[in-house]
């Protein structure tokens, strides 16, 4: 089904059906990088619990999106509203814009996640190591903890990251392509993942494929954008 | 003298400078990895070029008069310039980077250059001061004071404990900008505090040992660390540690083999690199072998430098009471002539009025200080010139001072010095290379020989001459200590 990007169904303003209120809510909100707007009148809430795919070719404008929701591009125009601090925002970048120059060990790369609740002048808390290894068990990576980051397959790395967003306590999770660069048995052990945190954690899930069969597949709505248009499908990982 | 243990003392003459290599050693290196793994190494080659302009730029200013004479030195002055130009730098490479116009490495090439430049066009202008520009811009780490070793170690100490304390932000900032942005706001002020803490370590380190040497500091150990470590932690304490073994291992050879400080130890930084790489493709135990091999190379290297050099015999030993004490010869193209002790006849000399041959030089002195300490050893001393005015100075090459010998019918033993290098740029230590030999001239057997070479500290000169005067001193007492 398609509809365009400010129909109420994906938009209640005010609450879904069950009265819970949105994570973010964008209303008829312009985006871009120096006044010229990539995406324009984007109207799109993010629920607890769900999983939402967004799909479109490259360039469509897939990553400038998601830069304006953490906060890293100001809207061009519009209102953006967040219901929780951009410290619960978990967020996966691709793992091939992150410079292999640096030396990091796996269990680094997680505890990253735990460095805004760390004061600077003080150790690393046990208590976070411990979390660090208990995400990477939730991810199924724990055995790599002692590697480096950047030694591991595509599916690994992202499986890392997913990790790290998740070391922030995330209430919504944002991934960049997590499945570009990656084999088929990763690509499927990642979907899972991504499902489970969304049905077993409550968390909303938002990631972003150029690949639309697998976006149907297992995202509970889709958000399509091409040619600065953004509209909205259902998907089947609702049913 | 055993080099060794000698430089660890803290009663050495050099320890200051010993002490300073190893803080800058150990805290660059820190500094140096973030500019690495941020790849703005060209960072760490401008920046120090950009303190040496302001070095340059402040002694110009100072000899046009525009500033005035600071009681405080020379190295003050040179100070106050580095951390200008440095600040001044880095907030205009800021400027432009913000603008975003052009190649960032096309900006930095750009500035060295103009930097190179500048430092030179500023000494041209200023040839009164170029000799001690030139001296401060060398960066005779040797030459480090008590005072300044506090400064360097107050300031360097500041900027290892900020390091420490902020690692993480460092690192998240340098790492993922994202993610540094989501847990903690807009973080432009780590970025700002990182090069602010570069700027302050590359000023200082500039006026005290040298661009070359500060360079090679803050990226050789940080690029040999990296192919040895897969953690951020262990790639920072690696870094520290070759950087503080880098300066260790530089300042003995330049103590031990009379080699200028700054090259040697980036010599080695950059042969660091290569074992680095070569260690980085071998079995774990394959690498602990090596280590612990080249660990023994280095042990048998050191107790070896503890074997000390007989020193002159006494006349009976030799069974050569007669004695030619030759002219020392001077092979170092200076005139090496100790500075008048006579404002008049200074004045005449520079007037032209009169020669400058009147003055003693370094050559005399020393022959004097051998002399005296040659006839208390038993030596009847005759002079070569005595016999026959054409006798110059003798080469300390066996056979050119056998031939010379010989040809001027001279028997006996003969004693000859040649002094390769005397350099006294400061009042604070002179580099010599001299060459004594006592020579039987009847069989042409070699009956001692020693070649000194070594910086010679000459802490309580006032001036050049002095130190000149003490250097000889120290070292003719080196040649008869038993």
């Amino acid at each position: 089904m398609k509809t365009q990007a400010n129909s109420e169904e994906l938009l209640p303003a005010g609450g879904d059906a069950a009265g819970v209120s949105p994570l973010v809510a964008l209303e008829d909100i312009s985006l871009g990088y120096d006044s010229a707007p990539v995406l324009i009148h984007v109207n799109l809430a993010i629920y607890p619990g769900k999983l939402v795919g967004l799909a479109g070719p490259n360039g469509s404008g897939k990553t400038t999106l998601f830069r304006t929701l953490l906060g890293l591009l100001s809207p061009l125009g519009g209102t953006l509203a967040r219901n929780c601090p951009l410290g619960n925002f978990g967020y996966v970048p691709q793992s091939a814009a992150l410079d292999p120059q640096f030396p990091l060990s796996v269990r680094e790369i997680v505890e990253m996640g735990a460095y805004g609740r760390v004061k600077s002048f003080r150790m690393f808390p046990t208590a976070e190591s411990r979390r660090a290894v208990q995400v990477l068990e939730q991810v199924g990576m724990a055995h790599v903890k002692a590697k480096s980051f950047f030694a591991l397959s595509g599916g690994q790395k992202q499986r890392v990251l997913i990790a790290r967003a998740l070391m922030v306590d995330p209430k919504i999770m944002i991934l960049d392509e997590p499945l570009s660069g990656v084999d088929e048995e990763s690509r499927r052990s990642i979907t899972e993942l991504l499902v489970r945190l969304t049905r077993e954690q409550g968390l909303a899930v938002f990631f972003s494929s150029h690949d639309l069969e697998m976006v149907q597949r297992v995202a509970d709505k889709i958000v399509r954008v091409d040619k600065g248009k953004v509209w909205v499908e259902e998907g089947n990982g609702c049913s | 003298m055993n080099d060794f243990f000698t430089i660890l003392s803290p009663s050495y003459l050099l320890f200051p400078a010993l002490v300073g290599t190893l803080i800058m050693g150990l805290v660059c290196p820190l500094i140096g990895s973030y500019l690495v793994l941020r790849r703005t190494i060209f960072l760490g080659l401008t920046l120090p070029e950009i303190a040496a302009a302001g070095v340059s730029f402040t002694f110009w200013l100072q000899q046009t008069g525009v500033l005035p004479q600071f009681a405080s030195g020379e190295r003050s002055i040179g100070m106050i310039g580095s951390l200008v130009f440095t600040f001044l730098g880095m907030g205009l490479l800021g400027y432009l980077e913000q603008r975003g116009k052009g190649l960032a490495e096309g900006r930095l090439a750009a500035a060295y250059a103009f930097a190179g430049a500048l430092t030179i066009l500023f000494m041209v202008f200023n040839p009164t001061g170029q000799i001690e520009v030139l001296n401060l811009l060398k960066g005779e780490v040797i030459a480090l004071s008590r005072g300044e070793l506090k400064l360097l170690t107050v300031v360097f100490g500041l900027v290892f404990l900020t390091m420490l304390v902020f690692r993480r932000e460092f690192l998240l900032i340098s790492f993922d900008r994202d993610l540094a942005f989501l847990l903690k706001g807009r973080q432009i002020i780590w970025d700002i505090l990182l090069y602010l803490l570069a700027g302050l370590v590359i000023a200082l380190g500039v006026i005290m040992a040298g661009p070359l040497l500060i360079f090679g500091f803050l990226v050789l150990p940080a690029l040999a660390a990296r192919p040895l470590v897969s953690r951020m932690s262990s790639f920072l304490l690696l870094a520290s540690v070759l950087g503080l073994i880098m300066a260790f291992l530089g300042f003995y050879s330049s103590v031990r083999l009379d080699l200028p400080l700054g090259p040697t130890d980036v010599a080695l930084g950059c042969g660091l690199i290569f074992l680095a790489y070569g260690l980085s493709r071998m079995t774990g135990k394959a690498r602990a072998a090596f280590l612990a091999l080249a660990l023994c190379s280095f042990s048998l290297s050191a107790c070896g430098a503890g074997v000390t050099s007989p020193p002159v015999p006494d006349a009976k030993a030799i069974h050569a009471e007669q004695l030619w004490l030759a002219k020392v010869k001077n092979s170092t193209a200076l005139p090496l002539l100790l500075p008048a002790m006579n404002p008049l006849r200074s004045l005449a000399e520079m007037a032209g009025k009169t020669s400058s041959d009147y003055r003693q030089s370094v050559m005399d002195l020393l022959r004097q200080s051998l002399q005296t300490e040659l006839a208390q050893r038993g030596f009847q001393i005759s002079l070569p010139e005595d016999k026959d005015a054409r006798f110059a100075a003798f080469s300390a090459d066996r056979d050119n001072a056998l031939r010379v010998a010989r040809d001027g019918k001279l028997s006996g033993a003969i004693f000859v010095s040649e002094i390769l290098r005397w350099e006294g740029e400061s009042q604070k230590f002179v580099r010599a290379l001299v060459d004594f030999k006592l020579i039987r001239i009847d069989d042409g057997a070699v009956l001692w020989a020693r070649r000194v070479q070594r910086a010679v500290s000459t802490p309580s000169a006032t001036n050049l001459g002095q130190a000149s005067t003490d250097a000889i001193k120290e070292i003719v007492n080196d040649l008869f200590a038993s």
